[in-house]
């Protein structure tokens, strides 16, 4: 039976939204405690980054199709929207999760380099708020405080901490972590899941 | 007549969820001060409790109520610095707080059966719409496994702690790994296979035993909240 050409089925669906779960929780983990401090805060995308790398890749091995990366893009940016970051991260989220999709599915969700670099854009997605930062400051500060999603304290010990380098180390960071992410994922994938058969 | 048989408590359409919760989410966000925002969490709680929901309404509200205490001392008595570091890090807090606890409430007070039949009147893709209903159920279910998997971890001398990351990390990640994404995938399995059973394939429109529509509650508990904003914006 040739399953790739359906579209996704009921298992596909679910298998994604119980991966998206995870995503969320492994992104979460590893956002909040540079989250917490005004200093490292731009470097809530690497430690978003670190955890979450098997958990992609084990979701295209399992539905390697068109959607489901798009699909859990989405889920990501409502749910972190829901929970009050700001909107340029819960756009960026989105359009990373929709570039992964386009990116992993070039080479049929099969090509092991293409899965991680989808990853890596799924990450950069999170750099979304700080992007808008980078536009401009001084109305991103506005709208930070407008939004209720940070203090004046915070955004000065931010602003403090800010230069070019640090977007600089935000994005290359984030890419370095995303791969070794996805390197571990791989490593895992092949010695525990594709042995058990889980693999799709 | 179904949902005054089955529910002795207050009920509400998960349409009407949907839009609380993103009253709450910009109420949270143009909250003018700190006992503003300990009022809506009260006003939360007392939804939870007519909701049902006692022990989470209570929780919550404590919890809160920590948090206000330890902000309000933190104004009145610490140093600048210390200030400076724990406000910005409790102002965040406070805006998460509020939603957390709205989404957790909602959450368990809505049958996915329910949740899935108002998403289909609101005539949303099913592709977006399954997921989001399983990933919601699915984060409590991640919180059991993971205590389930640290346990195990401890019968077979593998420290899960953050010790055991940095001196063994391969060996310690593997270990979390492995059995979280197994139970995961196998769990998609079985859900899928369960919601497969029960008809959620089936073209026709969906029913529900439950009957989904706006009632005169909806309206009054939307209204006590709008009001509650609207009062926010006159403080």
């Amino acid at each position: 039976m040739d399953t790739q050409k359906k579209g996704l089925t009921v298992k596909d669906l679910v298998t994604t939204g119980i991966f998206s779960a995870l995503l969320y929780i492994a992104t979460q983990i590893g956002g909040i405690p540079f989250g917490m401090n005004p200093a490292t805060t731009f470097y809530i995308p690497v430690g978003a980054a670190i955890l979450a790398g098997p958990i992609y890749l084990l979701l295209i091995a399992k539905v390697p199709k068109r959607g489901p990366l798009t699909i859990a893009g989405i889920l990501l940016g409502i749910i972190y929207f829901v929970m009050g970051m700001h909107w340029a991260m819960d756009l960026g989220i989105v359009i990373g999760g929709i570039l992964g999709d386009i990116i992993a599915g070039s080479k049929e969700y099969r090509n092991v380099k293409a899965n991680i670099a989808a990853y890596a854009v799924q990450c950069l997605g999170f750099t979304g708020s700080y992007i808008v930062f980078e536009i401009d400051p001084k109305a991103w500060a506005a709208s930070m405080l407008e939004s209720g999603n940070a203090t004046e304290g915070y955004l000065d010990t931010m602003m403090s901490a800010y230069s070019p380098m640090t977007l600089v180390l935000m994005f290359g960071g984030t890419i370095i972590v995303a791969a070794l992410s996805g390197w571990a994922g791989k490593k895992l994938l092949v010695k525990q899941f594709e042995k058990a058969g889980i693999t799709a | 007549m179904n949902r005054q048989a089955s529910h002795k408590w207050l009920w509400i359409d998960p349409r009407t969820k949907i839009l609380l919760l993103l009253i709450c989410v910009i109420a949270a966000a143009m909250a003018p001060n700190l006992t503003y925002e300990m009022g809506l969490v009260l006003l939360i709680a007392c939804f939870a409790l007519a909701s049902g929901k006692v022990r989470l309404a209570i929780g919550g509200a404590i919890g809160y109520a920590f948090f206000y205490a330890i902000s309000m001392f933190v104004m009145v008595y610490a140093s600048e610095t210390l200030q400076a570091s724990l406000l910005a890090f409790l102002g965040l807090v406070h805006k998460i707080y509020l939603c957390g606890f709205m989404g957790g409430i909602i959450i368990s007070t809505t049958k996915i059966s329910e949740f899935l039949s108002a998403m289909n009147k609101l005539h949303a893709p099913k592709s977006l719409t399954i997921p989001l209903a399983i990933m919601l159920r699915y984060i409590p279910t991640i919180q059991e496994d993971w205590h389930f998997i640290k346990d195990a971890m401890r019968l077979r001398d593998v420290s899960p702690s953050l010790e055991g990351i940095l001196f063994r990390p391969a060996m310690t990640l593997e270990c979390i790994y492995a059995p979280l994404l197994m139970a995961a995938s196998k769990a998609s399995d079985e859900l899928s296979i369960a919601s497969v059973t029960r008809g959620i394939e089936n073209p026709l429109s969906r029913t529900c035993y439950v009957d989904i529509r706006f009632h005169f509650t909806d309206v009054l508990v939307v209204v006590c909240f709008l009001a509650y904003v609207v009062i926010g914006r006159f403080l």
